[in-house]
């Protein structure tokens, strides 16, 4: 088998589970929809416009929701000692990483996707010049928070914390996908030229990479026996 | 090197260290002139800048050693990682305490988001997530590779951290020992603040030293027992 056969195996199999149980990405919706209805009643819509913090409502129920994805990445796997199987195949320890950060990247952005679309009903936000745009920014940030949230969680399922210690890890990295994607996005929505957004998006990307490569690099540390 | 030398060696650097922060203490009270336009609350720069040259060199320890026990398995690679984690988390924790006492006064305000203050923020909490990571897995080798993983991951993050939190306006005073023109600061002020730093980093030594070889200590006790049990 070759290597992209392996990657792609590991993707189906998460796909594949996701759609019969459809517990993880049920949960994050309905976790984004519930989170728009509470910030209706948070804050006060006649002192703020939905344009200036909606890019920022929306990273951040991108980031809580998806933690709720990503902190069960593992769990299914892990209760019946399935992992062991996969980590006992022939696929090399990366190719096992990618599978898994691909398919949380593929959950992730449907529920992105899904946070605009209901945010903008809601709120009655505009997409701005660019829609295309936005969503390329969402999914590079997006990419970078799998990457790094699959290498986490597959370490805090290793220790008897679980998912309680994947914020404490991973919440410090996240920094630099915060200041550079919701810079980017609140521009776009503003309808800024796309020039503007050139360099937050070209360092978005350089997160995304960086946190892959790394994940790719680490991941067989975490799962090494 | 056996260990009571390394603990020897510990002890000798802390005590110098103690006596270095108490000379530096006196310097900073009574000895260095009061700078111009801050007045009397500038001398706290003294403890603060040191600490934070000191805490980023910790940090550096701790980056190298766990990518280095990850490559190579060397136990007490591990040992001088965590080691250097926990004097770094000290001084860390030095400077998010004076930091803010000098900015209530010079800025007005206890907190902003500053580059250098987020970073530092942030670093005390890598470092958190490093001695989580390290205390809460049933198998200690385990813990080990998953704090060199934290470690690791912290420190490339890093630089990403700086320049993201740069987009945001500085308010920070600008290096003026660390600069490319050199020093910018009047003579004794400087001798000052290199007492400080030598003090700092005599004192980090020691609990260095100090915190690895109790390291090492108790990982032969751990293997004598574990022979005792077979």
């Amino acid at each position: 088998m070759t290597y992209l056969g392996q990657v792609y195996a590991i993707i189906w199999k998460d796909l594949l589970i996701e759609v019969r149980t459809r517990e993880r990405v049920a949960s994050m919706g309905a976790f984004a929809v519930l989170s728009g209805v509470l910030f209706n009643f948070a804050m006060d819509w006649t002192a703020v416009r939905p344009q200036d913090v909606g890019a920022g409502l929306i990273w951040m129920t991108i980031v809580f929701g998806g933690m709720l994805g990503l902190g069960r990445t593992f769990m299914l796997e892990a209760s019946d000692s399935a992992f062991v199987g996969v980590l006992m195949s022939p696929a090399p320890k990366d190719a096992i990483f990618l599978g898994k950060a691909i398919a949380n990247f593929i959950f992730l952005m449907l529920i992105a996707v899904f946070i605009v679309v209901v945010f903008s009903a809601f709120f009655g936000l505009d997409l701005g010049p660019n829609p295309g745009l936005v969503f390329v920014v969402l999914a590079l940030g997006a990419l970078g928070f799998v990457a790094l949230g699959t290498l986490f969680s597959a370490l805090a399922s290793g220790t008897g914390m679980g998912e309680t210690l994947l914020p404490i890890l991973v919440f410090p990295l996240l920094v630099p996908m915060i200041v550079f994607g919701v810079s980017a996005t609140s521009r776009l929505l503003a309808g800024r030229p796309v020039s503007e957004v050139a360099g937050n998006v070209r360092l978005l990307g350089a997160f995304a990479v960086g946190a892959v490569a790394a994940g790719a690099a680490l991941f067989r540390f975490v799962v090494e026996e | 090197m056996p260990s009571a030398t390394i603990r020897n060696a510990g002890t000798v650097l802390a005590v110098v260290g103690v006596l270095g922060v108490l000379i530096l203490h006196w310097l900073v009270f009574f000895w260095v002139p009061t700078e111009a336009s801050q007045g009397v609350i500038q001398r706290i720069f003294y403890i603060h800048v040191p600490s934070a040259w000191v805490a980023f060199l910790a940090f550096g320890i701790v980056a190298l050693c766990s990518a280095v026990y990850l490559w190579l398995g060397d136990e007490r690679v591990d040992q001088a990682a965590a080691a250097a984690a926990e004097g770094g988390m000290v001084f860390t924790t030095i400077v998010l305490l004076t930091g803010p006492l000098w900015g209530r006064i010079a800025w007005g305000t206890f907190w902003t988001w500053e580059p250098r203050l987020t970073l530092t923020l942030l670093l005390w909490f890598i470092y958190l997530g490093y001695f989580m990571v390290r205390s809460s897995t049933q198998d200690p080798q385990r813990g080990k590779r998953f704090a060199a993983v934290v470690g690791i991951v912290g420190a490339i993050d890093i630089p990403l951290i700086h320049i993201s939190v740069l987009w945001f306006r500085s308010l920070h005073p600008q290096p003026v020992v660390m600069n490319v023109e050199g020093p910018a600061l009047p003579a004794e002020m400087l001798t000052v603040m290199f007492v400080g730093a030598g003090s700092f980093l005599l004192l980090f030594g020691g609990i260095f030293l100090l915190r690895y070889s109790l390291g090492l200590a108790e990982q032969a006790i751990a293997v004598r027992a574990r022979a005792a049990q077979i």
